[in-house]
């Protein structure tokens, strides 16, 4: 322990020195930090444009709803006609997309470090009483794992570049001392091999680790306003525990290869076969392993669903859809009166049509939900053969592009939705004439963040595994080096 | 002090060193001859601690090697035949890491820079990197590891192995130096001149066994030449 303390820092400014003269560190801090900052670019630019997306969206929202309440106002007015389709005194106008809110999952400060799946899946959705089929499920449903692949951005660069940077800059820390006949002069001074390798790989670790966690943070605080909010903090340093455990734990795979004692030649190969393994095959592995023990619902089986129960609607209202256009010409029967509008048949008939199908497929969405959170359990409970899915789900947890709270985002539509429905509907069976006073009244989406408990945890134990990990390859490490012949 | 216990050393099964019984007083420059693989270096492994007695002992200045490995090479210095050094740095910032190795804290550069020109290093060759040197200037910057470490015993692997006459010649004298001060030295060598000049007490090895010992004042260079020769006669 004396010697760990005595020697260690020498170590790690006699390999400074080194690094420095021979210029290989400042070629890796560069290709990592020209990398990030692609990366970083590339988030912040996703980001905004969802923001910048999202804020055009309620601007539109906002002015549809002062140009549909002043047409309606001017309706009762008698100084305007109301339009056929697009009556603002129709509730079956205005529930099924006249008056449609937009559902949103705003982006979290560190949303630009890991898009994850946002730009897979939608941050909003437009919600009408419209069947959920029509706007909830128009995109891919799969497996979280499939939906990983995206932009480059910086958790891509830290989950798969910088092991590779760490390897460039480890794979030989002992053997190359061996094979250049350093290592029996060096040893024969009063220091244990595991101080010199630990010294050797310190200096390593904390400029490119430093680098990998801090450069990102300082690049949000500087060109992504809303990282500077306090409530950021946190998430920040989750997001700097996470990146130095998972550098950490490659640090510990870099110090096992050492301390076997085989040529640097074979470190590179064995290292190399690891990242591969690790970041490449067990990913696939554990989606293939995952969506054979879950099995997402067939998509073909969702669509066909859909169209019987479709033909069945078509059929169960085939009088109500039977009836005339005579509202496009009689402009007085769109008119409301004494509280009440004669609602078009055939509208009517849209929305049963549309509640009847939600109905009839719910027990199918309901699968794909049971599904996707199956295999996300079954990701969660045995990510930990790869780090790099252990990091990669943790990171993108606290960016808040992970699929957990994109799930979360889904809950809070379907009941958005079925509020959406409940609102309309005794006004579309009533034939009730909307008031002023109901376009204040009709629900809006207002978002809930998912418990901050959840995400705590869900955090924790990824830096858990990440640290178990590293640190189990440490004690092998420190195993083999007691066993290591110097000569 | 060196001094091994009935050392038995194998690699592998293959016996290295058996029943060894050697010991270097303070003062003392002892002087190993033998072919290769006799397991002189293999010696010179065990008082580093490097290879593990299979039975018997190790002892630097009173220090049993497998007991106190760190500790007992605080005692002693080493060279090798080839002193391989950091290339990318210079003299003096090698000799600034081993010195720190060595002793646990930094000298300062003036005092580095005096163990160099003490080992016969020109100022202006210990500020040029490493992969400029020579083997000679090489193996002057292990002399000044070793000076720097102020170690009781001094631990040489065929020190002077590739250096010309005259360097060869300065290191003599440097052991000579350190041995003056107390320090006990064990070398190993091809060369027999020079052990018979270098050397205090001179010992023959062949396969692990330490066959017969000299008083280097006392054994004529013929005298020594002739039983080295016989040995190795009798191994071939």
């Amino acid at each position: 322990m004396n010697s760990l303390f005595k020697h260690l820092p020498l170590v790690f400014r006699h390999e400074w020195r080194l690094l420095l003269a021979d210029r290989s560190l400042w070629l890796t801090l560069g290709i990592l930090c020209a990398v990030l900052a692609y990366g970083l670019f590339n988030g912040i630019t996703a980001t905004e444009a969802r923001t910048t997306t999202q804020v055009r969206l309620q601007i539109q929202e906002a002015d549809a709803a002062v140009r549909n309440v002043d047409l309606l106002r001017r309706i009762f007015e008698d100084k305007a006609n109301p339009e056929p389709f697009a009556n603002p005194a129709n509730p079956a106008n205005v529930g099924s997309g006249l008056a449609a809110r937009y559902a949103m999952m705003p982006a979290l400060p560190l949303a630009p470090l890991a898009l994850g799946q946002s730009d897979m899946l939608p941050d909003h959705y437009k919600i009408s009483y419209r069947n959920k089929t029509s706007f909830l499920y128009d995109g891919e449903i799969e497996n979280p794992w499939n939906l990983m692949s995206g932009r480059l951005d910086a958790v891509f660069v830290v989950i798969y570049l910088l092991p590779l940077l760490i390897i460039a800059l480890s794979y030989n820390v002992l053997s190359v001392e061996r094979e250049q006949g350093m290592m029996k002069l060096v040893l024969s001074n009063p220091i244990t091999l595991s101080t010199l390798l630990a010294g050797k790989l310190l200096a390593r670790a904390l400029p490119l680790l430093a680098g990998a966690a801090l450069l990102p943070i300082v690049a949000l605080l500087l060109f992504f306003p809303p990282a500077r909010q306090v409530d950021a903090l946190p998430q920040m340093m989750g997001w700097i525990a996470l990146v130095l455990a998972y550098g950490l734990f490659w640090f510990a795979l870099a110090a096992f290869v050492n301390a076997l004692r085989t040529s640097s030649a074979n470190n590179a190969l064995l290292l190399i076969s690891a990242w591969v393994v690790l970041t490449l095959i067990a990913p696939v592995i554990v989606n293939l392993a995952v969506s054979t023990a879950n099995p997402a619902p067939s998509r073909v089986e969702l669509a066909t669903q859909t169209r019987l129960v479709t033909i069945a609607g078509l059929n169960r209202y085939n009088e109500l859809l039977s009836t005339d256009y005579r509202y496009t010409t009689n402009l007085e029967t769109l008119r409301p009166k004494d509280g009440k509008l004669d609602i078009p048949e055939r509208l009517r008939a849209f929305y049963l049509m549309d509640r009847d199908v939600d109905a009839e497929i719910s027990s199918l969405l309901d699968r794909f939900d049971i599904q996707v959170a199956s295999q996300q359990a079954l990701v969660d409970r045995f990510g930990f053969v790869s780090p790099a899915i252990v990091a990669f789900e943790g990171i993108t947890g606290l960016s808040g592009n992970g699929s957990r709270r994109f799930q979360h985002f889904k809950e809070q539509i379907d009941t958005f939705h079925e509020n959406w429905r409940g609102y309309f509907q005794p006004k579309v069976l009533g034939g009730q004439a909307m008031t002023e006073s109901d376009y204040a009244d009709i629900p809006r989406f207002v978002w809930q963040e998912e418990s901050a408990r959840q995400r705590w945890t869900d955090l924790a134990k990824r830096l858990f595994q990440l640290l178990l990990l590293a640190a189990i390859l440490s004690v092998l490490a420190i195993v083999f080096l007691r066993r290591y012949r110097v000569v | 002090m060196l001094e091994t216990h009935d050392l038995c050393v194998e690699y592998d099964g293959a016996v290295a060193l058996q029943s060894l019984n050697i010991r270097v007083d303070p003062g003392e420059i002892y002087c190993l001859l033998g072919a290769n693989g006799a397991g002189k270096t293999t010696l010179i492994n065990a008082f580093l601690g490097f290879v593990e007695p299979a039975t018997g002992s190790v002892h630097v200045n009173g220090l049993d090697v497998s007991r106190y490995p760190l500790e007992s090479k605080q005692g002693a210095a080493y060279i090798p035949e080839q002193v391989m050094l950091y290339s990318v740095l210079s003299g003096i910032e090698n000799l600034d890491y081993f010195a720190a190795l060595a002793t646990g804290r930094r000298l300062p550069k003036a005092r580095l820079m005096a163990l160099l020109v003490q080992a016969g290093l020109s100022e202006e060759a210990a500020s040029r990197r490493i992969s400029t040197y020579s083997k000679g200037m090489r193996q002057k910057v292990g002399i000044a590891i070793a000076l720097a470490k102020g170690a009781k015993a001094l631990l040489l692997d065929e020190p002077t192995s590739g250096l010309d006459p005259s360097a060869a010649n300065e290191f003599s004298l440097l052991l000579r130096q350190a041995a003056s001060r107390g320090v006990a030295i064990l070398t190993t060598t091809h060369d027999l001149f020079h052990a018979k000049q270098t050397g205090t007490r001179i010992g023959i090895m062949r396969k692990g066994h330490l066959l017969v010992e000299f008083d280097s004042v006392a054994v004529s260079h013929e005298e020594l030449e002739a039983a080295y020769l016989e040995h190795m006669r009798v191994m071939q």
